[in-house]
């Protein structure tokens, strides 16, 4: 009865007839594959250390090393003076504050007063000071700019 | 006149060993006892010893790659402007609790411990008024996350680290507890969150990222509470890890965090006082609201 659904010939056959031949110190099970959870953790730690990211020592000549040596002087010297012209600026605008205010106090002594007003909480920018991008929009600047809300309470009226 | 010795006078408890005195040290030669690393001084060790910013040395990162969009817009625009609105005519600088002499009317007095500050455990800072010298400016940020969860399964710490280095552009570094509190399964020396200190470019980089970015889709977010601050200037805020979320980062990579956590995100200014800092702050776009008192 079972005799014709077991395949005699075929396959099964030739699977069996394969002779495990042993090789000594070859690996027989693949022994470094962990499951799917240990390796993310081991590929984050891979992305975290920081082995074969670091670019190889930059080994210049003589005369490469002496163009970088100026070129990074150079930039310093516009940097410095940069930060000079800017420290002056700084400095006169303040020396003109002072000034006014001064010129103020004798002249005007309520506005004075009023200019020289600090409120205790310090004060606050506008939210709609941005730094500037580098793809401004189409329309830079909204000139005729209503602020969402007196929008509203002028639909309410 | 006093009587001069004859001999080579040596200090000694004894009198005998003045006079029998032989070439011979009993004190042991510095120079056995002073570990000199003569391994350090080998030649091709040499090139450690450069200065990391020179392009020679073996850790050399460069630094100035990219434009400072930040700094640029504090120098050119935002300077000036803080200067104007933070300066006071005829302000005076406002002294500092100190730490107080006893008086001088007593000689027990004199050499004794300082008097602790008035009102307060330590001593303050002064507060100077705003010239063109002191203008509040962004000095570091420094971001902290702690992982309760680590404390269990220690792998899970790999994960708010990377998240953190992702977001920042700067390698974080690994916190550790420091005390055994057995209830909350806390144990000195385990790891339990991640820290960075943010400066330059990395700190510009962020504080664009989180102003443009990360803050206005947070659909709660009123701003930064105005009770936020430590007394000198230095700023707080919090993330929760939803609002985490939506740093491009970790938007882009999603499934690579399952595990989100939440920032601690000091802002720490040059500015003595939170209001100028709060100011400051608020120049480069951060909101602040006053938050009510039952919540």
């Amino acid at each position: 009865m079972f005799k014709g659904s077991i395949p005699v010939n075929g396959s099964s056959r030739i699977i069996s007839n394969v002779i495990n031949v042993f090789t000594r110190g070859k690996r027989t099970k693949a022994t470094n594959v962990v499951n799917a959870s240990t390796q993310k953790i081991v590929n984050q730690l891979s992305a975290l250390s920081a082995s074969r990211k670091q670019p190889k020592l930059i080994r210049l000549c003589q005369e490469d090393l002496i163009k970088h040596q100026t070129i990074m002087n150079a930039w310093r010297v516009v940097q410095r003076r940069n930060e000079q012209k800017r420290n002056n600026q700084l400095k006169k605008q303040y020396q003109s504050i002072v000034n006014a205010m001064e010129d103020l106090k004798t002249s005007h002594p309520a506005l004075y007063k009023f200019a020289n007003y600090k409120p205790k909480d310090g004060t606050r920018f506008p939210l709609d000071l941005r730094m500037p991008t580098d793809f401004p929009p189409n329309k830079p600047w909204v000139y005729d700019y209503v602020p969402a809300e007196t929008n509203e309470k002028r639909a309410k009226q | 006149m006093s009587t001069s010795i004859s001999h080579n006078f040596i200090r000694s408890f004894s009198s005998t060993s003045s006079v029998a005195r032989t070439g011979y040290s009993t004190v042991h030669p510095v120079h056995h006892l002073v570990k000199v690393k003569k391994n350090a001084l080998k030649p091709s060790f040499q090139e450690f010893l450069i200065p990391r910013d020179d392009i020679r040395a073996v850790g050399y990162k460069p630094k100035e790659i990219d434009q400072d969009r930040l700094m640029d817009y504090y120098h050119n625009t935002l300077q000036s402007d803080l200067m104007l609105n933070m300066y006071k005519h005829d302000s005076k600088k406002i002294l500092g609790s100190k730490l107080r002499s006893w008086g001088n009317d007593s000689p027990f007095k004199l050499y004794r411990e300082l008097k602790k500050p008035k009102g307060s455990l330590n001593q303050t800072r002064d507060i100077n008024p705003i010239t063109f010298k002191n203008i509040p400016q962004l000095e570091s940020i420094s971001i902290q996350i702690y992982n309760k969860d680590a404390l269990e399964n220690p792998w899970l710490n790999i994960s708010s680290r990377l998240l953190l280095s992702q977001i920042t552009n700067v390698k974080a570094k690994q916190i550790s507890a420091k005390a055994n509190i057995l209830p909350w399964k806390l144990r000195r020396g385990k790891a339990c969150g991640a820290k960075v200190e943010l400066t330059g470019l990395d700190m510009s980089q962020f504080i664009t990222t989180l102003v443009e970015i990360v803050l206005p889709r947070i659909r709660t977010f009123q701003g930064i509470r105005l009770t936020s601050g430590d007394k000198n200037g230095n700023i707080t805020l919090g993330l929760d890890p939803e609002d985490v979320k939506h740093f491009p980062e970790v938007e882009a990579f999603q499934e690579l965090f399952p595990n989100l956590d939440g920032l601690h995100i000091t802002l720490k200014t040059n500015a003595r006082t939170d209001e100028r800092a709060r100011t400051l702050l608020s120049s480069l776009g951060f909101p602040f609201y006053k938050p009510r008192r039952n919540s």
